[in-house]
């Protein structure tokens, strides 16, 4: 009988052993934008690691957009621009978690001012053309009554756009964000309209992935949201800690420059009624929202 | 074995599966990274119209990669700008291309084709292109047929290796111990090494315990059905084999051996003065002497009582069988003490020689039994080889035995009547009843011939009762006729005396008759031994009014004390006196017995009277009567009647 016992347990053993598996890591696509200083923050605490949540990080959305929609990432950072993109490809696309609202993150610098801009024959735009940079420019245009078709084209990712400088002879417009924009800012271009002070646009940054995978890694998710909330309480609460952990993240910018950045966004991670409201035509159904 | 294989096949699918996974996996990265690169080439590099300065870096990223083989870029009007493989485009036909999107749901191994959008814009109003990637259907299939011709050759390997790996394991284990086990079971010769399965291990101990007990009781039962349980010595049964086996030898070497017959000297007397448990303590000293006696390749056995036989095997001469008995007298000659007790045991040894002797065992044995009782004959303590003479002395006894047992039953015994007969009256005056044994096929055998043999083997007790019966009932059919006055004498042998019914035989005999006209005669000898007890009978006999006469006087030590303590009333004069009675001497010796007789006052009877002259001088001594050929031999009862009645002696 004891031997009975015993070789039920070694079988039992032997085929508990096979069958573990180490649980699936989860990855999360994503850029340098301050808006994502959680997710940083997050994995230099480990908390991510603790999860087996992994982060990819690309220089644009629309390349960690890309890394998503080939599958190599099950989760992707988005503003509504890159989210309704991966949404045409792919419709399972939902938004799960709100992480902010940029409020003068996504800026529109130029050599040039608003005046020169209005007066001049021809405008060189440089921007990550397929982004949400696109619509900050357009409503720049539009509010500030420039013609676009003064305006030529340069399509150009972030990490291109950071290493342009004034020229004397050329008028240049950048649609960009933070913290690119600093970068420029200090070889002199300077700032001449952000989402701070325009209502007109609302950008929206957000956590996204399909239903399928909400359905699969459902407490997983939670999981991720908890770790969310608790970076952005870190972040706030201790800014100069937060700073030294995702300063690598985020191009190596001061601390001051740090903490204006997070001036220029508003934590949506508990969004108030009116703001669901407002952004709930705009496919961020508080249903997809994870709590 | 099935469920064997099945595990086995299970195990290795899913080792299978797992590679399978792997490499899908694997694939998938490849072919996502490898699409991730275009997507971003194309993004980044594709306009309206520079398709042809890409051409050679799409080229060169399709050839350098062998999962792809074609790439194909279609603008916006469906019509198809670039393709890698410029002459095979139709091959593509009827392939379901997927979005890159889906390559993480699609079956990686068959899916060929995927696709993509290329955003172009214009100003910022977007249009699209389509990039459509092949991909190496030959390079996918080989993946998946190189892991199943590997795991298939593995899993049969593997099998084969594990069904030999599983056959030295069961044969090491189970097969080669069982067999070993079967092998020990059968023949029990070697125990199997110790065995490392416990539960076969268990059987192997098991069994060596079994068999060791089993071999000790066939030891014990061989030694019990070969072996003498008292002495230790070999018993009649095995003592038989042994000689058959020397026999058989004997046959074809002509090898000699000798069987010695010992029987110990008055061994029953030690039985019956000491008991049975001190007999046997006799017999295993004599069992220890005998075993120190011989040589180590001879055989002693006991074959029962106080009955040995030993086998001398390969004798060539006499000489080492007298060097043998030589050295077992000498042994025995030292006394021996048990229990305070010292005795001096002594011993009659037959010898028998094969095949002189004897053919075969019967005969072997039986003619050193002859031998031995030979030895006794000769005065015991002594040995006596087996001769042919002696063997017809042997013979002729035992014929005369089987002659005496079958004549009391079928009434060859016959009392015959010889006449005594008063010198002074000259008349019959009584007689001797003699027993006569006439075989209907040997005639008349003399009493010399079987009365010896009768008390050797105690038959005269029953021929004596015979007698007895037959005097009594003579003495009957006499009384109330002429010769009612007759005395009938009738012999009692020292034999008869040791039968403890001797006197209820006698008094039932006499019931019906005058006890006077019976008269028993007793030899000297039969007063040799036991004395007292014989003479507490003796006078029974006298209380029942019965006459005594004395035997044969004069030829034994004639000890007067005998007729002093028994009251004898008649004193028969031996033969051997009367034969020479012309001497003065015998006439002396003849005188003085009549003469002390007569003092005594009992009466005298010459034996033996042959003629007149003879008769004369037992007249002139006063002798009363005679008894002899002179007057009439023993006479059958008619004649004897006729005789008496005739009263023809002179």
């Amino acid at each position: 009988m004891k031997k009975i016992l015993l070789l039920t347990f070694i079988f039992f053993l032997f085929f508990s052993s096979c069958s573990q598996q180490k649980r699936r890591e989860l990855r999360i696509s994503t850029n340098s934008w301050i808006g994502y200083a959680p997710l940083f923050y997050a994995k230099e605490k480990g908390y991510l690691e603790a999860a087996d949540i992994k982060l990819i990080t690309n220089v644009s959305l629309a390349e960690a957009a890309d890394i998503y929609s080939v599958g190599k990432a099950d989760m992707v950072t988005t503003t509504q621009h890159e989210y309704y993109m991966l949404k045409n490809s792919n419709p399972n696309i939902i938004p799960i978690i709100l992480l902010d609202r940029s409020k003068g993150g996504d800026v529109v610098l130029s050599n040039r001012s608003i005046k020169e801009l209005q007066n001049a024959k021809q405008i060189h735009a440089y921007l990550e053309i397929d982004s949400i940079n696109a619509e900050v420019l357009e409503d720049f245009l539009k509010h500030y009554n420039i013609d676009p078709q003064k305006l030529k084209y340069i399509n150009k990712d972030q990490a291109q756009i950071q290493d342009l400088k004034p020229q004397k002879d050329k008028n240049i417009l950048i649609a960009t964000y933070i913290p690119y924009n600093i970068f420029l800012e200090k070889k002199g271009f300077h700032e001449l309209s952000s989402t701070k002070n325009t209502d007109a646009i609302i950008v929206i940054d957000s956590l996204c992935t399909s239903q399928k995978k909400v359905n699969k890694y459902k407490k997983r998710l939670h999981e991720l949201k908890k770790i969310i909330d608790r970076s952005i309480r870190e972040i706030n609460s201790n800014k100069q800690q937060s700073y030294e952990l995702t300063k690598n993240y985020l191009g190596n910018i001061s601390y001051g420059e740090f903490v204006d950045s997070l001036q220029l966004i508003e934590w949506i991670n508990h969004p108030s009624k009116t703001l669901l409201k407002r952004i709930k035509p705009m496919g961020y159904d508080e249903k997809f929202l994870i709590k | 074995m099935l469920s064997t294989f099945g595990g086995g096949g299970f195990i290795f699918y899913k080792f299978f599966n797992d590679s399978k996974n792997i490499t899908e996996n694997l694939l998938k990265e490849n072919i996502q990274a490898n699409l991730l690169n275009i997507k971003y080439f194309l993004d980044k590099n594709l306009k309206q119209d520079n398709v042809n300065q890409l051409k050679a870096y799409l080229d060169n990223i399709v050839h350098s990669n062998t999962v792809l083989s074609d790439i194909h870029i279609i603008d916006n009007t469906n019509k198809l700008l670039y393709a890698t493989d410029r002459d095979t485009m139709p091959q593509h036909k009827n392939i379901t291309c997927r979005p890159i999107s889906e390559i993480v749901t699609s079956n990686i191994f068959e899916q060929e084709c995927y696709t993509f959008s290329i955003k172009l814009f214009n100003g910022l109003k977007p249009y699209y292109y389509t990039a459509t990637v092949y991909l190496d259907k030959k390079y996918l299939d080989s993946l998946l047929k190189d892991k199943i011709i590997k795991y298939a050759g593995l899993f049969v390997g593997y099998f084969v290796v594990f069904l030999i790996l599983l056959w030295f394991i069961v044969k090491k284990f189970l097969i080669t111990p069982l067999e070993e086990l079967r092998q020990f079971a059968y023949y029990s010769n070697r125990v199997p090494m110790q065995f490392l399965i416990q539960e076969i291990e268990s059987i192997r101990y098991s069994l060596d315990l079994t068999f060791k007990r089993l071999k000790k009781e066939q030891e014990e039962l061989f030694n019990l059905s070969t072996k003498d349980p008292l002495s230790g010595l070999y018993n009649r049964l095995s003592l038989i084999e042994k000689i058959n086996w020397l026999i058989s030898k004997g046959e074809r070497s002509h090898a000699k051996f000798a069987l010695l017959f010992l029987d110990l000297d008055n061994f029953k007397n030690i039985n019956d003065s000491r008991g049975h448990e001190f007999g046997d303590k006799v017999l295993q000293h004599i069992a220890k002497v005998l075993l120190r006696s011989v040589r180590n390749n001879d055989i002693v056995s006991r074959i029962g009582g106080d009955e040995f036989v030993i086998i001398l095997p390969d004798i060539i001469d006499n000489e080492a069988i007298l060097e043998v008995i030589q050295r077992i007298q000498n042994s025995l000659s030292t006394p021996v003490v048990f229990d305070n007790y010292k005795y001096l045991i002594t011993c009659s040894i037959g010898v028998a020689i094969y095949p002189k002797d004897g053919k075969d065992v019967t005969e072997l044995l039986k003619n050193a039994d002859i031998a031995m009782y030979k030895s006794k004959e000769l005065g015991k303590n002594n040995f006596h080889f087996f001769t042919e003479s002696l063997n017809n002395e042997i013979q002729e006894k035992i014929n005369i035995q089987r002659l005496m047992i079958n004549a009391l039953e079928e009434g060859h015994f016959k009392l015959f009547y010889q006449p005594k007969v008063d010198i002074a009256s000259n008349k019959i005056v009584g007689c001797e009843a003699l027993i006569r044994l006439i075989d209907p096929l040997h005639g008349l055998i003399p009493p010399d011939k079987f009365i010896y043999i009768a008390e050797e083997n105690n038959f005269i007790i029953p021929l004596g009762n015979w007698i007895i019966k037959e005097a009594t009932q003579q003495l009957k059919l006499w009384e109330n006729t002429s010769m009612q006055n007759i005395k009938l004498a009738i012999n009692i042998s020292g034999v008869q005396f040791k039968n403890k019914n001797l006197f209820k035989t006698i008094e039932n005999s006499i019931k019906n008759i005058d006890p006077s006209k019976l008269e028993i005669e007793l030899t000297e000898s039969v007063l040799m031994s036991d004395f007292d007890e014989k003479l507490k009978i003796i006078h029974q006999l006298k209380t029942l009014g019965i006459s005594l006469s004395l035997d044969d006087f004069g030829t034994g030590y004639s000890s007067l004390s005998y007729l002093k303590q028994i009251p004898f009333d008649t004193l028969k004069i031996d033969k051997s006196f009367i034969d020479d009675l012309e001497s003065k001497k015998e006439q002396a010796f003849v005188n003085m017995i009549v003469t002390i007789a007569d003092e005594l006052g009992l009466e005298v009877v010459a034996e033996g009277v042959e003629n007149r002259e003879q008769l004369e001088y037992l007249k002139q001594m006063k002798c009363e009567q005679y008894q002899g050929y002179y007057c009439s031999k023993p006479l059958p009862i008619e004649e004897f009647e006729k005789l008496f009645k005739e009263h023809p002696c002179p």
